[in-house]
């Protein structure tokens, strides 16, 4: 099988254009005044950094902190029971189960989104209830939108480690005399880390950088950090700022990375 | 378990069943909603599913949409399980080491892919479109193939391919021969997870298709809250939903079928 190695080649060399190659360029053009689309002579500048104290910028990386890591814990604590209950079904149903529940992600999510946003008008198709919510602009309503839109994200990493758990290890936990409790915090938890870790993590980055979600649930009032950074690539065209703030949300995205391959190398609760 | 034990695990677990579900249900109660606006319901018609074919913008970000999941599909697909087979034969360090590069799409959040490939494509020398968005998608879908047929190399007796060339077999041979039809199941895994990736990637696709080229992700933003947002868009995610469904309960009886003739044997 040695010889096979080199199949591997065409792929590092792909990854490292697509992947090394514009991080360095991103940090290069979030210090230099480079024209990425007329290359030219540059210099080295900083109003980048002026960037990272704007209050606008200030504020929308606070909305971005407090949002994302609120919905990674509401759809921790919907996700875990969830992933625990579908893991100790029958077979038959299981695997049934946790594949309608990853469905909706294959579903367009700009359309969800809109869905989400229709009802959370006072006038909405819900007043043929006799319900009418006036949620846009608040906080409930985005975070009930990254909810609905990341809590698959969470559920399938702790469905995948729940599901592989060596049962008779709970069963010799309750023999020794432990309660349901104690079994859950000091056997069940702690095997399940590694699922927790991918789970948070792949429900935290989604919504820390965000730009349609809260763009359509907050009514355009409430910026995320995704929302400043596409307003700078797209709009305005700010690449030196936009790469600034990239840079920033780059080193918490490298924190969490290097979290996620401490507990699982290879990758295997990531799908 | 006693049931009384086990119901706030169920109430839960219907709960989030509940918030996933609810704007895809919604979206169908509107796909066959007659009314223009969206906050009540008129009568029950069809009219927006004709709509799809008969909006010409929708109907070409439909077709583009769907041209880019297959090829991006069928060339991750490829790509990605020769990528693995060959992640599977380095040594463990190296594996890992490749796995973690491997996984840096899988984690990274799509609007810094979408960056980095905006600012990747920008400087080659290669026009933006359908082309780039293409290339966008295969790489945001290999990880996903190699995810998933890695699992299945690992379960494979690694004195097969050796045993194919002793009988033989060239190299080409013995991995088409030997390795492909024992990780069939990862690849078909993989594609699909590449192929429901793809068909509804807004993020990635916004930043690297430039102008003019529109996949339906990006039609819906550009025409949210407008005039010319056509509610065959609703239909179309309809049909969607059917399709996977559909597709599903196939691949879970062919699985299935599978999985019977295995202990027959």
């Amino acid at each position: 099988m040695r010889r096979l190695r080199i199949i591997t080649l065409p792929y590092l060399v792909w990854m490292v254009v697509l992947v090394l190659v514009p991080t360095l360029l991103i940090l290069l053009l979030s210090v230099t005044n480079l024209d990425i689309y007329n290359i030219g002579p540059f210099s080295f500048v900083t109003e980048g950094f002026e960037e990272l104290t704007k209050p606008l910028v200030i504020t929308a990386m606070k909305n971005s902190v407090r949002l994302s890591l609120l919905a990674t814990l509401i759809c921790f604590l919907i996700g875990y029971p969830t992933a625990y209950f579908l893991a100790n079904l029958k077979t038959s149903k299981k695997t049934m189960l946790i594949t309608l529940f990853i469905l909706p992600v294959w579903s367009n999510m700009l359309l969800r989104i809109i869905a989400w946003e229709t009802l959370f008008f006072p006038n909405s198709i819900l007043n043929m209830f006799g319900i009418s919510l006036n949620l846009i602009g608040t906080d409930v309503a985005i975070l009930i939108g990254m909810t609905s839109m990341y809590l698959p994200f969470m559920t399938l990493p702790l469905y995948s480690v729940l599901e592989k758990m060596d049962h008779s290890l709970i069963e010799a936990s309750k023999d020794l005399g432990a309660s349901n409790m104690q079994t859950f915090l000091k056997v069940t938890l702690p095997l399940s880390l590694s699922g927790v870790v991918s789970g948070v993590i792949m429900t935290l980055l989604p919504s820390m950088t965000a730009f349609a979600l809260p763009e359509r649930l907050s009514g355009g009032k409430t910026l995320l950090i995704g929302n400043i950074i596409e307003d700078y690539f797209m709009k305005t065209s700010n690449i030196n700022g936009g790469a600034m703030i990239s840079i920033a949300l780059m080193v918490v995205i490298i924190v969490l990375f290097m979290v996620v391959v401490h507990f699982d190398k290879e990758g295997e609760t990531l799908i | 378990m006693s049931l009384l034990k086990k119901s706030p695990l169920v109430m839960i677990t219907s709960f989030a069943f509940f918030i996933i579900y609810l704007p895809i249900l919604i979206i169908m109660l509107f796909s066959v909603n007659s009314a223009e606006k969206d906050y009540s319901f008129d009568s029950f018609s069809l009219k927006w599913y004709v709509e799809m074919f008969e909006d010409p913008q929708l109907f070409e970000a439909i077709t583009n949409t769907l041209m880019i999941a297959f090829l991006s599909t069928l060339i991750a697909t490829i790509v990605g399980t020769f990528t693995a087979i060959g992640i599977h034969s380095l040594s463990k360090k190296n594996r890992t080491n490749m796995m973690i590069l491997n996984n840096i799409p899988v984690i990274n959040p799509d609007i810094v892919s979408g960056i980095s490939l905006m600012l990747v494509f920008s400087l080659l020398p290669i026009s933006f479109g359908m082309n780039t968005m293409l290339l966008a998608h295969i790489f945001f879908s290999i990880p996903f193939v190699v995810l998933t047929v890695l699992p299945k190399l690992k379960e494979l007796d690694p004195n097969l391919y050796d045993a194919a060339l002793d009988l033989g077999c060239s190299r080409f041979q013995a991995i088409y021969k030997v390795i492909i039809p024992s990780i069939k199941m990862g690849m078909i895994a993989g594609a699909l997870i590449a192929f429901t990736m793809s068909i509804d990637d807004f993020v990635i696709s916004y930043f690297t298709s430039g102008q003019g080229f529109q996949n339906v992700s990006i039609w819906i933003y550009s025409r949210i809250g407008r005039k010319s947002f056509s509610k065959g868009v609703y239909a179309y995610n309809t049909l969607v939903v059917f399709v996977t469904v559909g597709m599903l309960l196939l691949s879970s009886r062919i699985g299935k079928r599978h999985l019977i003739r295995k202990e027959e044997r």
